[in-house]
């Protein structure tokens, strides 16, 4: 059988398959024998076949197993994630917990108005305040009903403190801190022992 | 000629994945162990980048973590996770847009014989030449050059040994086509590394570069 140089380049990767006719195969060892050039093809070829085989000719980038195994125990570690997780929520169900027995500890000891006639507000601004030396009612300051010497606190202190929120200036900063709807009454901040019916349109 | 590498225990392989099933999660790092570099490697030839092949291996890990239930003992670990890792690659190169600078390779009919260039006298490179680095690169770059369909194949058989059959099964081709572009990439690799094959990497420099035998 006379081969070409073209049947060579063509036969070329199933030669060094091993997948070829014998008699094809001997074809082309003869082949080589005689052309430089189809020589060259093979030897190149088979160069290829060796220097890309070689385990050597790509190695794996440094510290690429340490980042895969750090990779999947985050992911399979799921049990790992959710125990930490659980422990946070635990923290955070206990804390709300002990936070809500303490304030309802402190409910108890609802500090004695200093006004008789009004209720301790329950709505209260989170912003400081201003109690007038000697009053009775906290106050926005520059409240046109405030007089005299004042110092600043936070509502929440001054609650403590026993004053109660002034009706009309404590009221309108309440409103338009959005913190009552409009038809609300001023005394919901100062009398709030019954229930607001927000809800309900009849009321 | 060269046969595929011997299944690394198929049976503990086996083992390994129901007992992965049934919730021995830690077991799957030595299962994949073996197939570290392979995944890599292939993404690198897919996507010519090492912190993005990286990525994109760890990526396909986890997914054959997750998948590993739809996995079907009928076929092939190694083959699966491949097909896996490829997808992973795949679908990243398209994402990245890198198919904007495909080679013009791609577009030749895959029926056309590939004429060799440079006939230069090749002798035989020594595996010592891949201590070199900058031989290593130019390995690389040249690979990297061709078709991804070229890479892909090429990588499967001749860089991960992978039988002509497998390849053609972990890239759902047929075996005749593998065969086709298995031969275009070994003659377009050759091409393009004839001028530093051809004796200088070799070692013989004292040998005049360049010497045609026809010439």
């Amino acid at each position: 059988m006379v081969v070409k140089c073209e049947d060579v380049w063509r036969e070329i990767s199933n030669y060094f398959e091993g997948d070829i006719d014998p008699a094809l195969k001997q074809s082309l060892e003869q082949h080589f024998t005689q052309c430089p050039r189809c020589q060259s093809v093979r030897d190149g070829v088979s160069n290829v076949i060796k220097l890309y085989g070689d385990k050597a000719m790509l190695p794996l980038p440094a510290g690429f197993d340490a980042r895969l195994q750090d990779r999947l125990a985050d992911q399979f570690n799921g049990r790992k994630i959710s125990r930490r997780a659980w422990l946070v929520s635990a923290g955070v169900t206990g804390a709300l917990a002990a936070s809500a027995l303490l304030a309802a500890t402190l409910d108890r000891f609802v500090p004695q108005p200093r006004a008789k006639m009004s209720q301790p507000a329950r709505r209260l601004p989170e912003r400081l305040v201003a109690v007038v030396d000697g009053g009775k009612v906290f106050h926005v300051p520059g409240c046109p009903f405030m007089h005299g010497k004042y110092h600043m606190v936070t509502a929440d202190e001054a609650v403590r403190e026993g004053y109660t929120p002034c009706s009309r200036c404590m009221y309108e900063a309440l409103r338009s801190a959005g913190k009552l709807t409009p038809g609300v009454e001023a005394e919901e901040i100062v009398r709030n022992d019954k229930p607001v019916n927000d809800g309900n349109p009849g009321g | 000629m060269r046969a595929s590498p011997p299944d690394p225990g198929h049976e503990h392989e086996a083992t390994l994945i129901v007992r992965i099933q049934r919730g021995e999660r830690e077991l799957f790092y030595e299962l994949i162990r073996p197939y570290e570099k392979r995944v890599f490697v292939l993404a690198f030839m897919i996507l010519r980048n090492e912190a993005d092949a990286e990525d994109a291996a760890q990526e396909a890990f986890l997914k054959a973590f997750k998948h590993l239930a739809q996995f079907r003992a009928e076929s092939r670990f190694s083959t699966w996770l491949i097909q896996v890792a490829i997808n992973e690659a795949r679908l990243r190169q398209r994402k990245s847009h890198l198919e904007v600078m495909r080679p013009i390779e791609d577009q030749e009919n895959e029926d056309g014989t590939h004429t060799p260039r440079d006939f230069a006298d090749w002798r035989e490179i020594p595996s010592e030449a891949l201590e070199r680095k900058e031989i290593r690169e130019k390995l690389v770059a040249a690979l990297g050059s061709l078709a991804q369909k070229y890479r892909e194949v090429f990588f499967l058989r001749d860089v991960e040994h992978m039988s002509i059959e497998d390849t053609a099964v972990t890239l759902g081709i047929s075996t005749g086509a593998v065969k086709t572009r298995l031969l275009r990439a070994r003659l377009m690799l050759r091409d393009l590394l004839a001028p530093g094959l051809d004796g200088v990497w070799a070692g013989h420099s004292q040998i005049p570069k360049g010497t045609k035998p026809w010439s």
